[in-house]
This record gives C-alpha cells, structure tokens and sequence, in this order.
C-alpha cells in the first residue's frame, strides 16, 4: 500500500485548503458531539423529545429517539477528525434541515415545546420565544454543513491520509 | 519530411500511452479511494449500530413494579383484585404528567369507581434541579393522606395538577398547599405543621429511591397490567388509548 508513504504529499494537498474548512468541521461536529452525548446518556428523555413533537406516529417514535443520537455522535466525530467529511456534512445539512422543519411546524401549531435539542425536551413556557434563536442556531449550522460540503476538502482532515488526492497531468506528462 | 512524420507518429504514440498511462492511474485511484470510502462508511455504520443497541440496552432495564397497594408511598383507588392494574408514577412539577392528568385524570377515576381498573399512583420527586416544589408538594400530599385520607388525598392530588406551575417556576408559597389541602376536605390545623414543617421529607426520599430501584427512569411511567405503558405518538394520546384499553 502506498497510502503511508504518500502520506505527507497528501497531508501537503490538505493544507491548500482553507483553515476556515478546519474551524466549520470543529463547530459544526462539536455541537453535534455536545447535543448527542447529552441525549446519549439519557435515552428516556431523547424519546419524550421526539414525542413532544408530536409528529411521528406512535410505532416510529422509539426507534426515532434512539437513532438520532446515536447518528448526531458519529456525524459530530467524523467532522471533528475530517473522516469521510463530505458524507458527514450532507447528513448534518439533511438533520439540521429536518430539525429547522420540525421546529418551525411546532412554532406554528401552538406548541410549546423544549426543541430537545441538548437533551432536555417536552413542554416549555417559553418556547415561542426561544424558537426563533433555535431555527437561527440551526440555519447557521445548516450554512456551515454546506460549506463543508462544497469545499472539497479541508486541513487536519483525516480524509487526506486517508484518499489520495487526483495527480495534476502536467507532473506525469512531463516527466517523461 | 517522411522522417519527421514518423517522428511525429512517435510523439503521438507515446503521448497516448502517458494518457493512457495516466488514465489508468486515475481509474485506480479513484477505485482505491471508492474502496477505502466504502470500508470505512461501513465501519461508521456499524459505530451507530452500536451506539443504538447500547443506548437501547442502557434504558431497557424493564420497569418492575412492586404489586399495587404494597409501596409503603402510594395512593391506590378502585379495588384491588379489578380486571386491570394500573402503577402511575409522577412527579407533582413533572409537565408531560400534568398533560396525561388533563386528559385520563377524570375518566381513570370513573373507570376505577366502576371497578374496572385499579390504580396505584406513587408520587416520586425527580425534579429537585428547578427547585424544592417536587419535594414540597409530595411531602404536602403524604401528609394530607396520612391525616385526611385517601379520598382527600386523591382531591389534593387533583387540586395540584389543575394549578401545577411551570416546571421553572415562579413557584407557589408553602401556605399555598396548606389552602389547596383545606380546598381538597384536610382539616387546616392537622395538615399545616406537616406541610410547613417538611414532616414527611424522608418518605419523599424513600419513595424516589424505591422507584429508582424499581427502574422507573423519568416521569410519567405508567404500567398497565406491569407493562409500561406509552403507545402514542403524543401524550395525550398515550392517555386516550390507555383509557381506551382498559373500558
């Protein structure tokens, strides 16, 4: 295998790109580190969450409550270490877009709900006001994931160990 | 000129084996990296798998409650030995319990005076952490059941869920369940001591921990027959189809 000894090229293809690639990957995947590990260790209320919602049916909303925090902790380390990080910036984009969906039909049909989003959930008084700062969090981050997304690759990323990068024609036509 | 065309052909040949050269390196890179993406999308699959099946094993500690009527902590209405049976803990400050006391409260209470169910309401407080209103209004309730009875304790119970405040405050006086006791049929100079002075804190304690151990994780649990009970997608409806189950 070649992928160690070409390893510092490699590192060296990473590092043309922008540091900004390198701070959206730690914001973006720290929160979701955060708000998973918190609905981690708390199962029952990652459930009531979901529930509060009241959206899902009956029959989906367990299995919803265990998932979600489970794929927000692996999207949240993958970006943080820069594995497979394209991937994992289009599952942040199609959750936090969910979310920002799942937050605003709550705002509209009344209900006063925590978002549930760092592991507390169910009724909160002061929901409506706090909607707006959450659908705001969540675009922001949505913005971030995009970014990542479209920048094809970023520095510190483990990707670039990982996949070799394409050989510009010019190194290889040239050396003949 | 018959050399230089040759010499070109040259060029040309040996140009197209760089791209082909270079077209093959790409094809192998790109089946490399394909590869590799695929080997490692698959391994993180497997890490949420996992991170599901531990959460799930984490919280699946089954809820195992002692028969109604035998917590030392409990407020048992209908009659024991009714076709269901029903264990509801609750925290007093809990709002998702406040939401299912709304719409099953009344009609739990008719079904139990038809004697087609019988329920076992064991209060417990678990949400110390927005102040002491779980832990007073606990105490407040044993002490008006041990000094009014079941019947007014049941009414207390009641009065406390109509006027439940929010889970973060602003929370009532103490005198306020001294009032709310008198309202549900407690004589005031048999209660207000009790209340005011905590008197039954250490039962409030007990009883948590009893529920704890009996793997109770988060207000409201309900067993329905001694199986937890939550199927729906919303509260209100998880206490539409319990009444439901048991008419």
């Amino acid at each position: 295998m070649t992928a160690l000894s070409s390893a510092p090229a490699a590192w060296r293809s990473g590092a043309r790109a922008p540091w900004w690639g390198l701070a959206a990957r730690l914001v973006v995947g720290g929160v979701w580190i955060w708000a998973s590990a918190l609905k981690l260790l708390d199962p029952a209320t990652s459930i009531e969450s979901v529930r509060a919602y009241e959206i899902l049916p009956a029959s989906l909303v367990e299995p919803v409550g265990y998932v979600l925090p489970a794929l927000e902790v692996v999207v949240g380390l993958t970006l943080v270490v820069g594995l497979l990080t394209r991937g994992a910036a289009l599952l942040s984009a199609l959750l936090l877009i969910a979310f920002i969906v799942g937050i605003s039909t709550a705002w509209a049909r009344g209900l006063e709900i925590d978002c549930g989003c760092f592991g507390d959930g169910g009724a909160n008084p002061d929901a409506t006001s706090q909607y707006p700062w959450e659908i705001a969090r969540d675009v922001g981050l949505l913005g971030l994931s995009l970014f990542l997304l479209r920048a094809r690759s970023s520095r510190l990323a483990l990707d670039s160990l990982l996949f070799r990068p394409p050989v510009p024609a010019t190194i290889e036509g040239s050396s003949t | 000129m018959s050399s230089r065309s040759a010499k070109d052909a040259k060029a040309n040949a040996r140009a197209e084996r760089a791209a082909e050269l270079l077209a093959a390196t790409e094809r192998k890179r790109r089946a490399d990296n394909l590869r590799r993406g695929v080997i490692v999308g698959g391994l993180l699959a497997v890490v949420v798998a996992a991170a599901v099946l531990l959460s799930l094993r984490s919280s699946d500690q089954d809820v195992v409650a002692s028969q109604v009527g035998s917590s030392d902590y409990g407020l048992v209405v209908g009659e024991v030995g009714a076709p269901y049976e029903i264990v509801i803990y609750e925290d007093f400050l809990c709002p998702i319990c406040g939401v299912f006391e709304q719409t099953a409260g009344e009609q739990l209470s008719a079904v139990a005076a038809a004697g087609n169910v019988v329920i076992d309401y064991r209060p417990i407080s678990i949400l110390g952490r927005f102040g002491p209103y779980s832990d007073d209004a606990y105490n407040a309730f044993l002490v008006v059941q041990e000094a009014g009875g079941d019947e007014v304790a049941m009414n207390f119970h009641d009065l406390l869920f109509d006027d439940q405040p929010a889970e973060d405050g602003p929370f009532p006086e103490v005198d306020w369940f001294v009032e709310k006791a008198v309202e549900a049929g407690a004589d005031e100079a048999s209660v207000r001591t009790g209340i005011e002075s905590g008197a039954r804190m250490d039962d409030v304690e007990a009883a948590t921990q009893e529920a704890e151990d009996d793997g109770v994780a988060g207000t409201p649990t309900i067993l329905l027959d001694g199986v937890v009970f939550n199927d729906g997608g919303s509260w209100e409806e998880i206490a539409r189809n319990l009444i439901e189950e048991i008419s």
